[in-house]
């Protein structure tokens, strides 16, 4: 337990109506980019709430670097960033000066404060705009702002949630690229929630994938994947002995409709398409389309909770998300 | 020596959370003059009107105008109507995520609480001096020691102070800057009208007094009356007293309600 940045254990946080989150349990290595994954109110954010002593746990126990978050909270947040869902960049101030009061929240000694603001805008790559008014940004600029809030105090571990919600794929590919460059250069451990698959998958070691509370499974997204039980060759043909001569060759199909449609579940998709085809043509079968699906997280999260990704919305998050959007595209 | 330690981070974080807010007023001061316009308004047409009325001046004690006593109900007015809205602000910043943000800062809640606080004081100092600008215009003989001056802007600061943070306290309970807006409204008017701001407590219907007696503004006009009109100041130690004792506790209630608020 002593190497871990962030432990976990029988975390519970009972609200009135509902358990937001249901006795999870993990473990964060440092220097690991590390996501947790689900639909909104699967108990992400509150997650990481707990983690940043926002709000107290109902029971369980949460380590940051061994201190109880619980009983040593101002220590907690001393050695953490946050980077929340919603736009948290003051509009009302200059890039500079936002920057500027973070560090002296964070009682960053004076002399030091000067060059570290600079080094950290000049990372993010904000230094022309340091000194406009953050109500002119463009929803990218303003995140990268936050994350230069958030890593003016060279934090152990940043929280980030929902680190591209509302951006457009260009500044998502900013962010991502800078996510990494933040632990490959300073070993900053990174704890993110995200309900974007591909953003998990690219960007994470281990992603946790949690719905309603629960944390329904976790491990690296190859692995992940892999679980999943192989790719997917989805076969088009209208001669009606097709199904037929695909049992003969000794695969099995997991839908297999009257009008020449077959699933097949295997491995390595790709060499084994040439095969199939030379075998299928070799019976006489003409083969009309062929396609292969490599399994994502999607299916991964299909498997493990049951449900696609995008359902599960409540009407105030949906809602929630949207005037985030808004305010970042504005 | 730790206790120590502490406490000056606790005030240095709170000066930070001013600074944060003074910063912003720095980027955009149209609010601080459209401010001015309100008590300039009382002071100038209200009070001017009701000294012409030729009874006034026999309810009013100690051979004071009625402009004289009125200007210290305006200054308390003038601090008291900005920052009974002041909640809404820290709703605003609920709904921002910028709350959230601040709480994640290692500033302990009520530090945050009461560097917003003196930041709503320091508004009122600039609201106080146009009242007071205003007031010699109108050639109100008002007392002009350095040292008084100096009292009264300590004492617009610290009712500034209280009912800001009575605002944050609501704020948190009600938690939309809608119903912020309407609780500012009703709760305004009662803390005013049952006050010494504009009439002596000894004329209003007797079920109004004991209000009077328990409402901080009360304490606050009185304390501002002695230092500019009447320099009688035996009672001053006990205004200061009430005030002071007002604004910590409701520093409390608000600090307790930021937790609640973002849960």
């Amino acid at each position: 337990m002593e190497d871990k940045a962030i432990v976990v254990q029988n975390l519970v946080k009972q609200y009135p109506r509902v358990k937001a989150v249901d006795n999870v349990s993990f473990n964060v290595d440092k220097g690991e980019i590390f996501g947790l994954l689900g639909p909104n109110g699967a108990g992400k954010t509150t997650t990481i709430r707990i983690l940043l002593t926002l709000i107290a746990p109902t029971s369980g126990e949460t380590l940051i670097y061994n201190l109880n978050t619980a009983k040593n909270s101002e220590d907690v947040r001393r050695m953490c960033g946050y980077v929340p869902q919603d736009v948290s960049a003051d509009g009302d101030l200059t890039a500079y000066e936002n920057v500027l009061i973070s560090a002296k929240l964070y009682s960053m000694p004076p002399k030091e404060r000067k060059t570290r603001i600079h080094d950290v805008l000049n990372f993010l790559e904000l230094t022309e705009r340091a000194n406009d008014m953050v109500n002119t940004f463009s929803g990218g600029m303003m995140r990268r702002l936050e994350i230069a809030q958030a890593m003016v105090n060279r934090p152990r571990v940043l929280f980030l949630d929902e680190p591209s919600i509302g951006l457009d794929p260009n500044a998502r590919r900013i962010i991502w690229g800078l996510i990494k460059k933040l632990r490959d250069d300073f070993g900053t451990t990174i704890f993110m929630t995200t309900h974007d698959m591909g953003e998990a998958d690219v960007l994470c070691d281990r992603i946790g994938i949690m719905n309603r509370g629960h944390l329904a499974t976790l491990g690296q997204p190859g692995e992940l994947k892999a679980g999943v039980g192989g790719d997917i060759i989805t076969l088009n043909s209208s001669n009606p002995n097709f199904s037929q001569k695909i049992k003969e060759l000794g695969y099995s199909s997991i839908s297999n409709s009257p009008d020449g449609h077959c699933d097949l579940i295997v491995n390595n998709g790709e060499t084994l398409i040439p095969h199939l085809l030379d075998s299928l043509k070799m019976s006489g079968i003409q083969v009309e389309s062929v396609s292969l699906k490599k399994p994502t997280l999607d299916d991964v999260f299909l498997k493990y909770t049951g449900a696609r990704i995008e359902e599960g919305d409540s009407f105030a998050e949906t809602r929630r998300a949207r005037r985030a959007f808004t305010r970042r595209t504005q | 020596m730790s206790a120590l330690n502490a406490a000056r981070k606790y005030f240095s974080n709170a000066i930070i959370i001013a600074e944060l807010e003074l910063r912003k007023i720095r980027h955009d001061q149209t609010q601080i003059w459209v401010r001015m316009v309100q008590p300039a308004l009382w002071l100038a047409i209200y009070g001017l009107t009701m000294s012409k009325l030729s009874g006034i001046s026999s309810f009013i004690p100690k051979n004071l105008t009625y402009l004289q006593f009125m200007t210290p109900g305006v200054l308390a007015q003038s601090a008291l109507f900005v920052a009974i809205f002041f909640g809404i602000n820290v709703v605003w910043e609920r709904d921002l995520g910028l709350l959230n943000k601040l709480l994640s800062t290692p500033a302990s809640r009520s530090s945050i609480i009461l560097g917003k606080a003196l930041s709503a004081g320091v508004r009122g100092i600039f609201q106080a001096i146009a009242v007071i600008i205003l007031a010699l215009i109108l050639q109100v003989h008002l007392i002009m020691n350095p040292l008084g001056i100096i009292g009264v802007f300590v004492i617009i600061i610290l009712v500034s102070m209280c009912f800001s943070c009575m605002s944050m306290a609501i704020a948190s309970l009600v938690k939309t800057r809608e119903r912020m807006m309407g609780i500012g409204q009703v709760m305004t008017m009662p803390l005013f009208f049952a006050s010494s701001a504009i009439y002596p407590i000894s004329i209003m219907p007797s079920w109004i007094k004991p209000i009077a007696v328990i409402n901080p503004l009360t304490y606050v006009v009185d304390g501002m009356r002695d230092l500019l009109a009447t320099g009688n100041l035996h009672s001053l130690p006990l205004d200061f007293l009430v005030i002071v004792a007002a604004t910590i506790l409701f520093l409390i209630l608000a600090s307790l309600g930021l937790k609640k608020m973002v849960s």
